[in-house]
């Protein structure tokens, strides 16, 4: 019976929060690639050796061990790249989504998807302007956007503020390593 | 019969009336659940569940990179909730334990039920298998092919059509108005 008890428990308190999108991605797109007509997904199947690394950099493996740049081009002309990174948290998973120029620094960051636990902390961090902190960052940059808002904010949004760096680390140690 | 429903305290009855609702109503919301993250059909179910790793099994032994175009509208279409590898371990490691003790909870309900024994031994077997279905599918759609997606609805079916017919037998028996007046 105490046995049965603790897996309730347990299975209440691990249960995983529904994912809740709060910007799409198409429209992530747009601000991050303005003025892109037309779009190319760069898949990396990454060897073993290759995703080990990136992993003992970051601790991070991409979903099933594909590495996507989303890349821009305007008339043939080169706009951009985006990738989108996942942030696994005891609340559920988070979503990036970091816009890079062709100069290689980054233009923008978005949070496309959170959970509806962690939605209003998310929410908090971006109204604390985290999103702002990360513009121009180059690829060997480390990101400090939650320790830049955490004055403003109370610790569940500086949490996710963590977390959201953690995300764009991935993404400037992705393109810096793997996109050419 | 190691009990009997039908003569129980009303206490007993209105114990176990309570949990089917509740059940019904975790059931409901599982339902309109899955209706928002996956889908009822097959297809729907396999874009949730199946992998691009179903391609490509093994990493390859030097980086691939592969290209192709995209609209912006296929962007929108990768919205599509879907559950990787550890979020499966993790929903398996959730959801396994809870379905159980559902089907336990069921099942001691379907105990003190009039019906045969060979009913009884389908009930409850019916109530452990729809979940094993339900999991199984969801490994065998991401590990195999996305046509065992099939399994999963038919799991996800299968627990519903066991539940109702444990409720809507247990409350006949239990309230049906008898010729006493009393139930």
């Amino acid at each position: 019976m105490r046995q049965l008890l603790a897996s309730a428990v347990a299975a209440a308190l691990l249960h995983i929060s529904p994912t809740v999108i709060l910007v799409k991605r198409p429209d992530a797109v747009k601000q991050l690639l303005p003025g892109a007509d037309r779009f190319l997904a760069r898949e990396l199947h990454l060897s073993a050796h290759d995703a080990h690394r990136l992993h003992e950099v970051v601790d991070w493996s991409p979903e099933d061990g594909v590495l996507t740049f989303f890349v821009g081009k305007e008339a043939g002309k080169d706009v951009g790249t985006l990738e989108f990174v996942r942030v696994d948290t005891p609340h559920g998973p988070l979503e990036v989504a970091v816009g890079f120029t062709p100069e290689r620094t980054v233009r923008g960051v978005i949070v496309t998807k959170a959970t509806v636990e962690t939605k209003p902390w998310v929410l908090a961090a971006l109204a604390a302007g985290l999103c702002e902190r990360y513009r121009g960052l180059k690829p060997g940059d480390a990101p400090a956007g939650a320790a830049a808002i955490k004055a403003q904010v109370g610790e569940l949004p500086d949490y996710m503020g963590q977390q959201v760096d953690k995300g764009v680390t991935r993404a400037l140690v992705a393109y810096r390593d793997f996109y050419r | 019969m190691l009990y009997d429903l039908r003569r129980a305290d009303a206490r007993v009855k209105w114990l176990v009336s309570c949990l089917l609702a509740t059940l019904g109503l975790g059931y409901l919301f599982g339902s309109w659940m899955v209706g928002l993250f996956s889908g009822f059909t097959p297809n729907s179910v396999a874009v949730t569940f199946a992998s691009p790793e179903m391609q490509m099994a093994m990493p390859p032994t030097s980086t691939m990179v592969m290209e192709h175009p995209m609209t912006l509208q296929e962007f929108g279409a990768q919205e599509h909730y879907t559950v990787d590898r550890t979020l499966l371990v993790q929903d398996t490691h959730v959801h396994v334990p809870i379905y159980g003790i559902i089907a336990a909870a069921l099942s001691l309900v379907v105990l003190g039920l009039d019906l045969t024994r060979r009913w009884g031994y389908a009930l409850i077997t019916l109530l452990f298998a729809a979940p094993w279905f339900d999991f199984a599918g969801m490994w065998l759609t991401k590990l195999v092919s996305s046509g065992f997606a099939v399994l999963t609805v038919a799991g996800g079916w299968a627990m519903g059509l066991a539940y109702t017919i444990v409720t809507g037998v247990a409350l006949w028996q239990m309230w049906r108005p008898t010729p006493g007046g009393m139930p």
